[in-house]
């Protein structure tokens, strides 16, 4: 008997059944074990060849997922990740990002339960994107690689049945949203004027990095007429000043800016940095009080924040971060004169991890994850 | 006929409770209530009328009232123990 053979022996852990596909995904839904597609049978051949790209002990939780606190073993992730269409090469992504979205600061208990309709995004930088051919280019966001779909929709598949954020249950969102069923994504580095992110937070080039944010789906920035980066970080500050969005009630969130390359390479060519981004949208990108209702600004904005609000006239405005330093850029996409700004949940702060081997050193290649 | 396979089941199960230290016998002097309001706009209105209601209903001897401070983090550890010290029950509940 194999070592994953011995350790499903454990109670509750697995069961006999026949390899009928059609059966099997009934059981699933009856179960509630996913997400309402149709899932890959986790049997324990598929499990085992994903685990091979896991060197840490099978049956050890990396983590708890709230709301449930279930505990997150690499068998019920690589379970999850088989049910979603991963390769085993995919696995070392998936457990990564599960491990960073559960630190604290992330706030996956909120992010989970809440009836807002956010979901946590992945954004995955450095080799490892070339690696696994995920899609940073041309509708990067969207269907069509298997490596995004397949990454983000394991995540999904562990947060409901590990997680247990089951709608309306563990899960209270009012609408949820299709980024919901998978939502990961790679940064266009090489169409970046710009350090990518792993970098700007200080890992080497040459890391491989998931960073994880409790985030709405993206909201587009049309602007094919602006020819300055002036102008169009004008337009990207329009669009982020909404009323509706959690960041304009000052809880703390890191609000993102998608740049599509053509937009990013001219306003980089106007002489912007990434700070010097950031500095703008925190300057412009700000909600007039007047278009608040008069119960907002009474009820919240004057009653929550009375230091800053308290005897301010109609003519304040509510920024969507506390600081330049909190806005969040990167670059993704193909041609077009597209950006795309990313509301977040509010109380919540972005994570990113490295991908690295037992000895503590940056794994230049999933290979370097296998199990020996 | 389909072969047989070993299927890895993907959920994990709920955390079990923690055991209780003590059984908590009601006193001859009647319920203390514990209210654990999350925030939210509403939650106030809505459990005031709840704390009136059960005022009504059963033996309330005292009601302890918190609010966390916010409706998406969890309660604060130092409140729960109070709530644990302090109240026999507890009502949480948002309202938006």
């Amino acid at each position: 008997m194999s070592d994953l053979g011995v350790l499903l022996q454990t109670a509750g852990a697995s069961f006999e059944v026949d390899e009928d596909h059609e059966a099997l995904n009934r059981l699933c839904m009856e179960r509630g074990w996913g997400d309402g597609l149709p899932v890959v049978p986790p049997s324990s051949e598929r499990v085992e060849r994903m685990l091979a790209y896991c060197d840490r002990p099978w049956d050890q939780p990396v983590a708890r997922i709230a709301p449930r606190w279930g505990e997150a073993t690499p068998i019920r992730l690589a379970a999850n990740a088989v049910m979603a269409g991963c390769l085993p090469q995919y696995f070392p992504l998936v457990v990564l990002a599960i491990e960073a979205m559960c630190e604290e600061a992330f706030n996956l208990y909120g992010i989970q339960a809440t009836t807002h309709l956010c979901a946590p995004l992945m954004i995955v930088n450095g080799p490892v994107v070339a690696e696994l051919g995920l899609n940073f280019g041309h509708n990067a966001m969207g269907p069509g690689c298997q490596a995004n779909a397949a990454i983000g929709r394991a995540i999904r598949l562990a947060l409901l049945n590990i997680g247990g954020a089951i709608p309306g249950a563990g899960d209270m969102a009012t609408f949820g949203a299709p980024i919901k069923f998978s939502y990961c994504v790679a940064e266009n580095e090489a169409a970046s004027p710009w350090e990518p992110l792993h970098v700007e937070r200080g890992f080497p080039a040459e890391a491989s990095t998931v960073t994880v944010l409790g985030a709405e789906a993206p909201h587009n920035v049309n602007d094919h007429e602006s020819i300055s980066g002036v102008g169009i970080l004008k337009m990207i500050a329009g669009t982020a000043a909404i009323t509706g969005s959690n960041d304009a009630t000052l809880g703390g969130g890191q609000p993102l800016i998608i740049f599509g390359p053509e937009h990013a390479a001219t306003v980089a060519a106007d002489g912007y940095s990434k700070a010097d981004v950031k500095r703008y949208l925190f300057e412009h990108a700000q909600v007039p009080f007047t278009h608040f209702s008069d119960e907002y600004i009474e009820r919240r904005l004057k009653t929550r924040f009375p230091e800053r609000f308290a005897a301010a006239g109609l003519n304040a405005r509510v920024p969507i971060a506390k600081c330049a330093e909190d806005f969040m850029v990167i670059v993704v996409g193909g041609a077009g004169k597209h950006s795309a700004f990313t509301p977040t949940f509010g109380t919540t702060r972005s994570v990113t991890r490295a991908l690295k081997r037992r000895d503590g050193e940056y794994a230049s290649s999933v290979e370097e994850m296998r199990r020996i | 006929m389909y072969r047989k396979i070993t299927f890895v089941v993907p959920e994990a199960p709920a955390q079990a409770a923690a055991p209780l230290a003590a059984q908590r016998a009601l006193g001859k002097h009647g319920i203390r209530l514990g209210i654990l309001d999350n925030h939210k706009g509403n939650a106030d209105h809505l459990l005031a009328m709840i704390v009136e209601g059960l005022q009504g209903a059963l033996p309330i001897a005292s009601v302890v009232s918190l609010r966390k401070p916010t409706a998406v983090l969890a309660a604060p550890a130092d409140m729960l123990d109070q709530l644990a010290q302090e109240a026999d029950c507890v009502v949480s509940a948002m309202a938006d």
